[in-house]
């Protein structure tokens, strides 16, 4: 580690405005302990409780969903390396915030995120309401609940959700997402 | 029946649910590692209550937070005392939230439509 210049990380930190970021292996843990510091940190440069609220909510399906995700067995492999860590930012742009997240995914996985997401393009608040509503009190309990999760973000967003794949070789992708609140 | 008594916790809520007075109380943060596991005892209790009490229930909520899946299984529980207030037990819910936090009230109001029993939504000051 001798050669890792922090500096220039933080650099990259500041000048991108941000607050926190985590990367690593995601356990509940973490997020709690994130959770509180996000609280704390927002709460302490006096942001509206309404947006605190949202950052929050935001943060919390973002981490949950990195955590379920990457924790799920189909995943491990022998090198239990970079697949397994997530990571997770929240950066200031000028009176918002913007909750950032990326993990890798099985190709074979990333069609059916696409796909919810893209779903969600386009829908004003109250089309977001309606879809909330059906998929809330729908019977079946969705894997991990990621469906609902990608709705609420979606609702409590100033701006559609943006969200990229990056293809990587071998058969894993880089999958991130961001919402600006 | 026993009384349902859990302490809360960084990311889960305490719970409170007495028989004896038919007051179930759930306060606190609700983001559990894995909400449904978290609730599924929380339910069962309360459907084995509706079940079997013939006096009046009231829930109260206190909750700052509820992440996605524990809003689901939150809404299950609503569904069961729905139910039972359709049948004609008497069934209240009383939701607080911090006066300041307009998304809050936002969220529950919008859970509130969806019901037709006495449900109460009360601004507290943190």
């Amino acid at each position: 580690m001798a050669g890792f210049d922090l500096f220039a990380l933080r650099d990259v930190f500041a000048d991108q405005g941000v607050m926190i970021c985590f990367n690593g292996p995601f356990s509940h843990s973490v997020i709690e302990e994130l959770g509180i510091a996000v609280r704390k940190y927002l709460e302490s440069a006096d942001a509206p409780t309404s947006r605190v609220a949202d950052v929050f909510a935001v943060f919390v399906e973002q981490a949950q969903n990195l955590k379920n995700y990457t924790s799920r067995e189909t995943l491990g492999r022998e090198d239990g390396g970079s697949h397994r860590s997530g990571t997770l930012v929240i950066a200031r742009e000028g009176e918002r915030y913007v909750v950032s997240s990326g993990n890798m995914v099985r190709s074979e996985d990333i069609g059916r995120v696409v796909d919810r997401l893209k779903a969600l393009d386009g829908l004003d608040k109250a089309a977001l309401k309606v879809a909330y509503k059906e998929r809330l009190h729908g019977s079946a309990q969705e894997e991990n609940g990621a469906g609902l999760g990608f709705i609420d973000m979606a609702r409590r967003a100033a701006e559609p959700l943006r969200f990229s794949v990056r293809e990587l070789t071998g058969d894993l992708v880089f999958f991130s997402i961001s919402v600006l609140i | 029946m026993e009384k349902l008594s859990f302490k809360a916790d960084v990311s889960s809520p305490s719970v409170e649910f007495d028989p004896v007075t038919g007051l179930l109380q759930i306060g606190g943060e609700s983001y559990p590692e894995n909400s449904f596991e978290f609730y599924a005892p929380v339910i069962a209790w309360l459907r084995g209550f509706l079940a079997e009490t013939k006096g009046a229930v009231k829930l109260r909520v206190s909750l700052s937070y509820l992440n996605t899946s524990s809003t689901k299984c939150m809404i299950d529980m609503l569904d069961d005392l729905e139910a039972a207030h359709s049948r004609g037990l008497p069934v209240e819910v009383e939701w607080l939230y911090d006066e300041d936090n307009e998304r809050a009230k936002d969220t529950i109001d919008e859970f509130k439509e969806d019901f037709t029993m006495p449900f109460a939504v009360i601004a507290v000051k943190e």
